[in-house]
């Protein structure tokens, strides 16, 4: 008894020491309607409730000092005092403060009831990753109208519709409003091409695995950046399953691919191995990759990202295949050398048997920048629970949420393409927003768990790294398929059977 | 009467060592006690825990990334065991032996310096030795070795190694202060007879030195596989447990499918079972340490 009593600290100390050891924000960026201020909620600060409203807006965050790479932005700040003076009583406070981690951040502050009033939350954390009941559901504010926009019957109806069925959650529940476009594209240093005796940008598939090796041949590196699984499968599954798009996405009955219907598609063996074309861009791909210099291949493409982007901006390999805040990154590292964009090309039947010609080039960003944000529920943030602050919160997202105002925040960034109907790009942005007025139907799986997308990096980097053969990735991939649906099935009382 | 006398005049020391055990309570012993009693739950972190008993238990014995973690933790203990007791002995023996004093002052200050230099930072400017282009494969190249150049973290065969034979050469300083105190307390007459008795150079290494710096041994072996148990940050910052699962390890893994995948009752599960391992190490150090003293 003595001696259990002496050990039983040692024995806490190391439970501890083993529990201790274990507790960037970088987005994946006017219309003739301007809001009617003067028409707005006013009842809903009226009827009670003052104080201060939190925001965390990742890159709009305005006047910002301590969220790199963002410039001096003011547009969300001047849309917050247009707010304040028709809202007496009401204040906007901004959390400027850069997140490494914003997964974890928002896991624990929600936790301890301190999450942030109106929070960035990306459709996909919020349907599939964050805990369930951390933002407010925001279906029946959608369904209603808006007080600030005047000619539109509901909220979501001056909303991107497609965007809005796209990110709805399995449960049928909206959770953010979204309203801007990431665009991707191939980035190339227009230097080297030159030096390589390349006068005009790749517009097949064949060209670009010809440029790929001109560049190798001229002892320039063509790339070398972690090869996104989530990105690229999107490009060749749109494209491989464009005529099952319809049946895709009609598993719940809603427009969109949610990870209901890709989990129901899987479970069919459609977009599975049991489907040749699922994996059938994998050899093509490991072609261009062949002539990647090899440091990233198995690399966490969030781990290698900021790497490999300095080594294109440092002129050291030729082509980057990256997001539409690529541009504004170049400006900030003064490149000497001339950037310029193509985007991935529309493939055809020399290039795969699998190819339907369907251009897919929009496929990858889509909804997914920063324009996307949340309500905190009063159990993730104690101070909800105060009588009317749920209303005032809400009223300034739809002061926010006008196409307007999503116009103004979104081109003022840069870098991002603003979604909503009747808003217009920056002319900087003009070509990356060609992709975003293509109709979005982009095909990709990774919705289905939280880890299937980092899972089949995993499997994906093995592969083109030549540390994996096709039948060991193929049988590893369905694997990880299966047990994705297994735990879809489990968290959401999913019966296969029913579609 | 007496008892209750002697406790009033108690009252004042309670009062004072109160504030200690509360926090002592609320922020160690609290936590540990919600990690043992989560380990039987599913939660999300956030939500109400549902109690599912031994399920998480189960999954861990289907849960073949944990097995691979567990094999990369095995070999990564073996290397740790290695590295954490032979260079930093050698040097303690060669400090040991230096006549002068101070010089023998000196190096062993000189050693002990860089234990400012935080952990992490070490990490990453090893990342950046291995990086493809990195100082390691330049210098490979500048000294016409380039067929040897590799990608360090890049190639799922030799990452696991790479992470754990960073920071050459080894020598950690504490292990080295702890050889280097067990030397010093050899008795001078041992020494002295062991001389008369030829037993000089290597022989008195092999047959002096180590026999009689075991608790030394024993203490530091006990220590690095506690600690290789632990260590979480060179794959995490590294490699994120990459290429593939190649340089996974258990804490690594329970970090991940609490923080990414917001699994904590099967993270805390992970927990436990280490809990136990790693305290049944512990018992054996305590055992340890007690025979010798």
């Amino acid at each position: 008894m003595n001696k259990k009593a002496k050990m039983l600290p040692a024995m806490m100390l190391t439970l501890a020491l083993v529990l201790g050891g274990c507790g960037g924000n970088a987005a994946k960026n006017s219309p003739s309607d301007t809001p009617s201020a003067a028409s707005g909620n006013q009842e809903t600060s009226a009827a009670g409730w003052t104080g201060t409203i939190t925001m965390y807006a990742q890159v709009y965050t305005p006047n910002s000092k301590n969220i790199t790479g963002l410039k001096d932005q003011q547009m969300l700040q001047t849309v917050a005092d247009e707010y304040e003076k028709t809202h007496p009583g009401i204040k906007i406070e901004f959390v400027d403060e850069e997140y490494k981690d914003y997964t974890q951040t928002i896991r624990v502050k929600a936790a301890a009831g301190e999450l942030f009033d109106v929070f960035w939350g990306q459709w996909e954390e919020l349907n599939n990753t964050f805990p369930k009941g951390i933002a407010e559901d925001l279906t029946e504010y959608l369904n209603k109208p808006n007080p600030y926009i005047a000619d539109k019957p509901a909220w979501k109806d001056a909303m991107n519709e497609t965007v809005v069925n796209e990110t709805v959650s399995p449960d049928g529940k909206i959770y953010n409003i979204n309203g801007d476009y990431v665009a991707t594209a191939f980035f190339y240093n227009k230097d080297l091409f030159e030096q390589a005796g390349i006068t005009e940008a790749p517009k097949s598939w064949a060209e670009l695995i010809d440029t790929s090796k001109k560049l190798q041949a001229a002892g320039i590196v063509p790339m070398s950046q972690a090869p996104d699984y989530g990105w690229f499968q999107r490009h060749f599954l749109s494209d491989f399953f464009s005529k099952e798009f319809e049946t895709i996405s009609g598993y719940d009955k809603k427009p969109g691919i949610s990870s209901l219907d890709q989990s129901v598609a899987i479970s069919k063996g459609l977009l599975s191995t049991k489907d040749e074309r699922f994996m059938g861009w994998w050899p093509m791909f490991k072609e261009l990759t062949d002539t990647w210099k090899k440091d990233y291949l198995t690399a966490d493409p969030g781990v290698a990202a900021n790497s490999a982007r300095n080594d294109f901006l440092a002129g050291k390999t030729a082509i980057m295949y990256d997001g539409s805040w690529l541009p504004e990154n170049a400006k900030d590292a003064n490149i000497n050398f001339e950037l310029a964009s193509f985007n991935f090309p529309v493939l055809t039947a020399a290039d795969t048997a699998h190819t339907t010609g369907h251009d897919t080039s929009g496929a990858v960003g889509g909804p997914n920048a920063a324009f996307q944000f949340a309500i905190a529920t009063e159990q993730a943030n104690a101070s909800m629970k105060e009588e009317g602050k749920k209303e005032a919160v809400l009223d300034w997202l739809q002061f926010l949420g006008t196409p307007a105002n999503v116009e103004k925040v979104v081109n003022e960034h840069g870098t991002f393409v603003p979604t909503w109907p009747g808003t217009k790009p920056n002319e900087s942005m003009a070509d990356l927003a060609s992709q975003a007025s293509k109709e979005l139907k982009a095909i990709g799986v990774g919705g289905s768990s939280p880890n299937l997308s980092k899972n089949l990096q995993r499997i994906f980097g093995l592969y083109l790294s030549g540390n994996m053969d096709f039948d060991k990735a193929q049988q590893s991939v369905q694997k990880e398929l299966d047990t994705a649906i297994k735990e879809y099935e489990t968290k959401n009382n999913t019966d296969y059977s029913q579609y | 009467m007496k008892i209750i006398d002697k406790f009033k005049g108690s009252l004042t020391g309670y009062a004072f060592i109160l504030p200690t055990f509360i926090f002592l309570i609320w922020f160690m012993y609290f936590p540990v006690y919600q990690a043992l009693s989560g380990a039987f739950t599913n939660w999300d972190g956030f939500n109400p825990p549902q109690f599912i008993g031994l399920d998480n238990f189960e999954r861990m014995l289907t849960d073949e990334v944990l097995s691979q973690s567990t094999v990369n933790a095995l070999i990564w203990i073996v290397f740790s065991i290695a590295l954490a007791v032979i260079p930093p002995f050698l040097v303690a023996e060669l400090i040991f032996h230096v006549k002068n004093l101070r010089a023998q002052y000196i190096y062993r200050t000189l050693f002990v310096v860089p234990i400012v230099i935080p952990g992490i930072v070490t990490v990453l400017l090893w990342r950046f030795l291995y990086e493809g282009d990195g100082a390691i494969n330049r210098i490979l190249e500048m000294i016409g070795l380039g067929s040897l150049q590799q990608l360090w973290l890049g190639d799922p065969n030799i990452a696991l190694y790479s992470i754990i034979l960073m920071g050459f050469p080894w020598i950690s300083a504490f292990n080295m202060l702890i050889f280097y105190s067990g030397l010093q307390g050899i008795p001078q007459e041992v020494i002295e007879a062991a001389k008369l008795e030829g037993a000089t150079g290597w022989k008195r290494v092999f047959k002096l030195d180590i026999p009689l710096s075991f608790p030394q041994f024993r203490l530091i072996v006990i220590l690095s596989l506690i600690g290789s148990l632990q260590n979480i940050i060179p794959p995490l910052i590294m490699t994120n447990g990459g290429p593939g699962y190649s340089t996974y390890v258990p804490i690594l893994h329970m970090y991940n499918v609490s923080t990414v995948n917001g699994e904590f009752g099967y993270g805390m599960a992970i927990a436990l079972v280490m809990f136990i391992i790693i305290l049944l190490f512990t018992i054996l150090n305590m055992k340890l340490i007690k025979s010798e003293s």
